[in-house]
């Protein structure tokens, strides 16, 4: 080829012109809206009145958005510690699997992923019931008295928690697999010649080398909890008395029910500020950790 | 490969399985309530197998209209969607793994910083851009806003990075054009991202309610989780019905994933280690 570098500049912005154009009316042009908004009182019926930053203050001085905030970070800690270690016990059992009996495994936990919200919340709704579900029929068989998962104040996040882990745990525990595989089998068969036992070789070989698949599904895990808003909306409507007002259930209901918009705008740029900054530190500090290891 | 003795092999499969049943059981609990009659599905004591197997629940759901004019309407929808958005992005995607242009790299962060923009944030304003442009109650409010996809982009521009250039240096050396590269050359081989993406995309439309409920009114347009959805506030008490309808929702996505099941697994390793 010559030295100059060739431009396809025409056929390159064709290509790109459908993309660039869609994003742009539907995603660009919706978050500048939205900043611009914020900043005002506006509704569906009437011309927006400039107001500052008083929407902002109206959300931060709101009770309600810092407890969506705390119940999101509990629903995300009930969540994400279980399936990541679920996803390491099920990647160790299907890597030990014969090969049939593996890929049916691998199958079957990923079919719940590709299920609808509304259709997990009708499961749910019929497993849960108090009377007849078969839940509380499994547990009484143990001797354990009927659990309202639905409506308890102390149970109903656990309520929760089950579907969303439900519905997370087939990518979860795939990525953990592919990370596992990914670890060279000459590494075990040394560390097995210098007379490593297993949980040496778990802690030694096993965990360092998983640690960038774990971030990974740690921030992949904490965005797609807090972010649920089906499972509330369906199963719990925010109750019993908020236990369930996850962040994006708290902004859905502001947009359900009210006239003036910019609060409910605020709210969601400044819970994705908050949100954003969270995952940033848990991937900091993750990281850092990994850097002084190095 | 470590030996293990055949007890040992035994426990493994006996976790394994465990964990299949802990996925499956929830669905299989759905399908087989859906032949329940009404009263029996919340009977006690619990049993698992109905006592009568009453095929008339599904017969009932698929006798309904609306059920059949909301599948047949979402899965139309969906394939519009997966396969309109699969030539534009992977377009764009051949654009930037493989044409040089002036501001490829602003327009690539551009594109790039889309995909950490949160839909929540921008859900009330894009209702705004869609009512303004006079979309609302009809399929293109439904198909059009989501199609265009950074990740999309992301994930197919990794595979055409990929590809050697030997592939195509023959063909520039004819004097093909590079359009012309992309749809004979490159499209052809695209089968691989094609699926995972095409698939993720059918899904996200076949399961979608947010977007669908605060967009679409007119019932005829209904998606197959706003029919289930109303079905459940308004006959929710019909619970063999309720349950025999969301299996029926249920299928056509299982039936995909079934299908493809190899890829798509395949395809996670990818996106998950990139």
């Amino acid at each position: 080829m010559k030295n100059k570098k060739r431009y396809n500049n025409g056929t390159a912005y064709l290509m790109l012109s459908p993309v660039v154009i869609m994003l742009s009316i539907f995603v660009v042009i919706p978050l500048i809206y939205a900043i611009r908004i914020s900043f005002y009182d506006w509704s569906f019926y009437q011309d927006p009145v400039f107001v500052g930053f008083r929407n902002f203050y109206l959300v931060l001085t709101d009770d309600r958005f810092y407890t969506s905030i705390g119940v999101g970070l509990k629903f995300v800690l009930l969540v994400v510690p279980v399936q990541l270690v679920l996803a390491f016990l099920f990647a160790h059992v299907v890597r030990a699997m014969g090969r049939k009996a593996s890929s049916f495994v691998k199958t079957s936990i990923y079919i719940p992923t590709i299920i609808s919200g509304i259709i997990t919340a009708i499961i749910f709704q019929i497993i849960y019931n108090f009377d007849g579900g078969v839940l509380n029929a499994i547990i009484g068989s143990f001797g354990f008295e009927k659990v309202g998962w639905l409506v308890e104040k102390q149970i109903v996040l656990f309520g929760l928690a089950i579907p969303a882990i439900w519905l997370g745990f087939g990518i979860t525990a795939l990525i953990m697999l592919a990370g596992l595989l990914d670890i060279p089998e000459s590494y075990y068969e040394a560390a097995s010649l210098e007379g490593a036992s297993a949980i040496q070789k778990m802690f030694h070989i096993t965990i360092p080398l998983l640690k960038n698949v774990a971030v990974y599904l740690l921030v992949t895990g904490f965005v797609g909890a807090i972010q649920q808003l089906e499972l509330p909306l369906f199963l719990t409507n925010g109750g019993p008395s908020d236990a369930t007002l996850l962040p994006n259930f708290y902004i859905f209901e502001h947009f359900r029910n009210d006239l003036l918009m910019g609060h409910t705008i605020a709210a969601a740029l400044l819970l994705f500020v908050v949100l954003g900054s969270i995952s940033a530190i848990i991937f900091r500090v993750i990281n850092s950790e990994k850097a002084i290891d190095e | 490969m470590k030996t293990m003795s055949a007890s040992q092999r035994a426990a493994v499969s006996v976790i394994g399985f465990l964990f299949a049943i802990f996925a499956l059981f929830p669905l299989l609990w759905m399908a087989i309530s859906g032949f329940k009659a009404k009263t029996e599905v919340l009977q006690t004591p619990v049993r698992i197998f109905p006592e009568v197997w009453l095929f008339s629940n599904y017969g009932e759901i698929l006798n309904d209209p609306a059920f059949t004019r909301a599948a047949f309407v979402t899965f139309v929808g969906a394939l519009i969607f997966a396969a309109v958005g699969l030539w534009i992005n992977s377009m764009a995607a051949y654009a930037f793994a493989r044409l040089d242009f002036r501001f490829k790299g602003a327009l690539w962060l551009y594109v790039i910083t889309t995909m950490f923009i949160p839909g929540m944030a921008i859900m009330v304003t894009s209702f705004v851009v869609v009512t303004r442009l006079g979309m609302l109650d009809t399929m293109s409010v439904l198909i059009i806003p989501g199609m265009a996809s950074a990740g999309s982009i992301f994930f197919i521009r990794q595979f055409y990075l990929n590809i050697p250039i030997a592939v195509e240096e023959a063909a520039l050396i004819d004097g093909a054009s590079r359009f012309k590269i992309y749809t004979t050359i490159f499209l052809p081989m695209s089968y691989p991202p094609f699926v995972i993406v095409g698939i993720g995309a059918f899904l996200g439309f076949w399961n979608a309610y947010i977007w669908p409920v605060m967009t679409i009114t007119d019932e005829s347009l209904f998606q197959i989780s706003q029919y289930l959805a109303q079905f459940r506030s308004g006959r929710g008490s019909e619970f063999g019905l309720m349950l025999a309808g969301a299996t029926l929702g249920a299928l056509p996505t299982i039936g995909l994933f079934l299908v493809f099941q190899r890829y798509i697994i395949q395809g996670i390793k990818i996106s998950g280690l990139k």
